[in-house]
C-alpha cells in the first residue's frame, strides 16, 4: 500500500476564497485517517485535492515519496467512495465494480477474479446480477466501495460514505468499513462530520475548522486533551459543558458555582492565579455529589444513562449532564452534581491549559 | 492465438453468470439493421404500378413481425435463453426463402417503361438485395447455433457448481 505526505497544502479559489490553510498530514502506511469538521470547514476540499479533483493552491502532495501534486487523477492509484455511490444505473452490480477494469482493458478473466473476490469481501456475491436500483442504501454503498477494492488502489478515499444510510444501517456499514480495513490493510482518508465514525473508524483524527486543521491525534487523544475549545466542543456527545471561571485560592469561581481544584490541577493553572479562564466539563464527568446546584428543566432517559438539562441557580447557565443509570428529576427540582474531570482552557487564545506546557 | 487453460476456461464460462449474451444479441441486431437495408432498398425500387399489389403489402406485415420476434429473441439470447435459438432459426430460414419470393421475382419479370420493356430490378439491385438478406441470414444463424453452444456451457457450469456445492 501507500504513504500520503500533505505539505504546507493550501486551497485558494479564483474567488481568492481560501477554503483550507497549511495543511500538514503524515499518513502511514496502512493507517484510517479521518478528516471531522462541521459543514465547510475543508474537510472534502482537501480529499477531493488529494484525489486529485480540485487543484493544490500551494504546497506538496506526495504519495511514497513521489510529488504527484500536479499529477492528474486518473494517474494518481486513488479510488474514491461518494456520499451518493455514483454507480450506474443501467448496469449490473458486477458490471458496475468490473467498470473501471474494464476501461484499463485489463483482461476479463482477471477482472472476474477481483470482481468475485471482492464481492465475497463484501457479501455481495447473490447481488452480482442485480441493478443498484434492487439494493439498499448500504448494499449500494458497499458495491461502490467493491468497485474500489477491484482495483487495489494504493490509497482508498471516502467521502461521506455513510451519510445517506439510516442510522441502523449507518452502524452496520461503519463496521463493515473498519473490518474491510483491518483485512485489506489499506492506507483509507476518510471524510466525515460524525464524530461517532470519527472516534470508532480513525487510527488518527484530524479535527477541521474554518480551513485550518485544530488537532491531530488518536480519537482518545481527542476526547481527553482536546487542543483547543473547538475540539473540546466538537468531540463528544453531548457537547462538553464551559463556563467561565476565575481561579482563586485553589478554587474555580464560576456564575453560582464554586469547584474545588486539585493539587495537580492547582499546579496546572499556576501561572492563571486570579484570571479568568474557561472551565470545560464533559456530561458524563459531572457526577451526583454537592458542588454544583442545578435547576432541573429536562429529563431524558436512554435507558443506560439519563440526560439531565438545567441550569446552575437562577444564574442562566446551562448544564448538560450525561449520569450512570436511570434517573427521575422533575422539572423544577434542585439537582446536586460534582465535576470528576476538568478541562482548562485559555480564555484568550481559547488553547487547552495543560500542565505538561 | 493461445489456447486457454482448464483454469481459464472454467472462468470463462463462471463469466458468463454475470456477463450477458451481448455477441449472439449483437449478431441479431445486425440482422435487423442488413434486413432493413434489404426493405428500403426493395420499397424505393419506382416500377410503375409493378409492386403495389398485395404482396407488397404482406410483405410489409412480415417486415414488422420479422423484425419484432428478432428484438424479442435477441433480448431473451441475451440472457441465455436457450428456447429462443429456435426463433432466431426460423427467422434465418425465411430470410433465405425471402431471396426467392421479391429479388428473384422482380429480377425475373419485364415491364413497361415509357413503352420499353425493361427489367423490374437491376441486376445490381438484385445482388444487392440478396446479399443483404444472406448477411441477415448468416447473422441469425450464427446468434442461434452461439446461443446454444453457450447456453450449454453455462447450464453444465451451474449443475457443476450446484454439485460441489451439495
Amino acid at each position: 500500500m501507500a504513504e500520503l505526505s500533505l505539505q504546507h497544502i493550501d486551497k485558494i479559489y479564483d474567488n481568492n476564497v481560501q477554503a483550507v490553510f497549511d495543511f500538514n498530514l503524515d499518513v502511514k502506511d496502512g493507517e484510517l485517517i479521518v478528516l471531522v469538521g462541521p459543514s465547510g470547514c475543508g474537510k472534502s476540499t482537501t480529499l477531493r485535492m488529494v484525489a486529485g479533483l480540485e487543484d493544490i493552491s500551494n504546497g506538496h502532495l506526495l504519495l511514497d515519496g513521489k510529488d504527484i501534486t500536479q499529477t492528474p487523477a486518473k494517474d494518481r492509484d486513488m479510488a474514491m467512495v461518494f456520499q451518493n455511490y455514483a454507480l450506474y444505473g443501467h448496469m449490473t452490480i458486477y458490471e458496475n465494480m468490473a467498470f473501471s477494469l474494464t476501461l484499463r482493458k485489463e483482461n476479463p478473466n482477471v477482472i472476474h477474479k477481483k470482481v468475485l473476490a471482492a464481492a465475497e469481501i463484501l457479501g455481495l456475491t447473490s447481488q452480482l446480477n442485480k441493478k443498484p436500483a434492487q439494493l439498499s442504501g448500504g448494499q449500494r454503498q458497499r458495491v461502490a466501495m467493491g468497485r474500489s477494492i477491484v482495483r487495489n488502489p494504493k490509497v482508498f478515499l471516502f467521502d461521506e460514505p455513510l451519510s445517506n444510510l439510516d442510522a441502523k444501517l449507518r452502524g452496520a456499514t461503519r463496521r463493515e468499513i473498519l473490518l474491510l480495513h483491518k483485512r485489506l490493510q489499506a492506507t483509507m482518508l476518510y471524510v466525515t462530520h460524525d464524530q461517532t465514525e470519527a472516534l470508532t473508524l480513525a487510527d488518527r483524527i484530524v479535527c477541521m475548522s474554518m480551513g485550518h486543521v485544530q488537532q491531530v491525534g488518536t480519537p482518545l487523544e481527542l476526547y481527553d486533551s482536546p487542543n483547543n475549545v473547538f475540539v473540546a466542543s466538537f468531540i463528544g456527545l453531548p457537547p462538553m459543558n464551559f463556563y467561565d471561571v476565575k481561579v482563586s485560592g485553589g478554587q474555580l469561581l464560576g456564575n453560582g458555582f464554586k469547584a474545588t481544584l486539585t493539587e495537580e490541577e492547582k499546579k496546572t493553572l499556576a501561572a492563571y492565579e486570579g484570571k479568568d479562564i474557561t472551565l470545560g466539563v464533559r456530561p458524563e464527568n459531572f457526577t451526583e455529589g454537592s458542588d454544583i446546584k442545578v435547576t432541573v428543566t429536562n429529563n431524558e432517559n436512554l435507558g443506560m444513562n439519563t440526560l439531565v438539562y438545567g441550569s446552575i441557580g437562577n444564574t442562566g447557565v446551562k448544564v448538560t449532564a450525561k449520569l450512570k443509570g436511570w434517573k427521575n428529576y422533575k422539572v423544577g427540582e434542585t439537582a446536586s452534581f460534582s465535576i470528576a474531570r476538568k478541562h482548562f482552557f485559555d480564555k484568550e487564545t481559547t488553547n487547552a491549559i495543560r500542565g505538561d506546557k | 492465438m493461445s489456447k486457454m487453460t482448464p483454469e481459464e476456461k472454467t472462468i470463462q464460462r463462471d463469466r458468463m453468470r454475470y456477463i450477458k449474451n451481448s455477441a449472439c444479441a449483437n449478431l441479431c441486431y445486425l440482422a435487423l439493421l442488413f434486413d432493413v437495408f434489404y426493405f428500403v432498398l426493395i420499397y424505393r425500387q419506382d416500377v410503375g404500378t409493378y409492386y403495389y399489389n398485395i404482396q407488397i403489402g404482406a410483405s410489409v406485415v412480415y417486415n414488422l413481425i420479422f423484425m419484432l420476434a428478432v428484438f424479442l429473441a435477441s433480448e431473451a439470447v441475451k440472457n441465455y435463453k436457450k428456447n429462443y435459438s429456435v426463433v432466431l432459426i426460423i427467422a434465418g430460414v425465411m430470410q433465405i426463402v425471402r431471396m426467392f419470393v421479391i429479388p428473384m421475382r422482380a429480377h425475373n419479370a419485364m415491364t413497361l417503361v415509357n413503352a420499353v420493356e425493361t427489367k423490374v430490378m437491376t441486376d445490381k439491385t438484385f445482388m444487392l438485395a440478396i446479399i443483404y438478406l444472406a448477411v441477415s441470414s448468416a447473422a441469425l444463424l450464427f446468434s442461434a447455433v452461439l446461443n446454444i453452444i453457450r447456453c450449454s456451457a453455462l447450464e453444465a457450469h451451474v449443475k457443476s457448481l450446484e454439485s460441489h456445492q451439495a
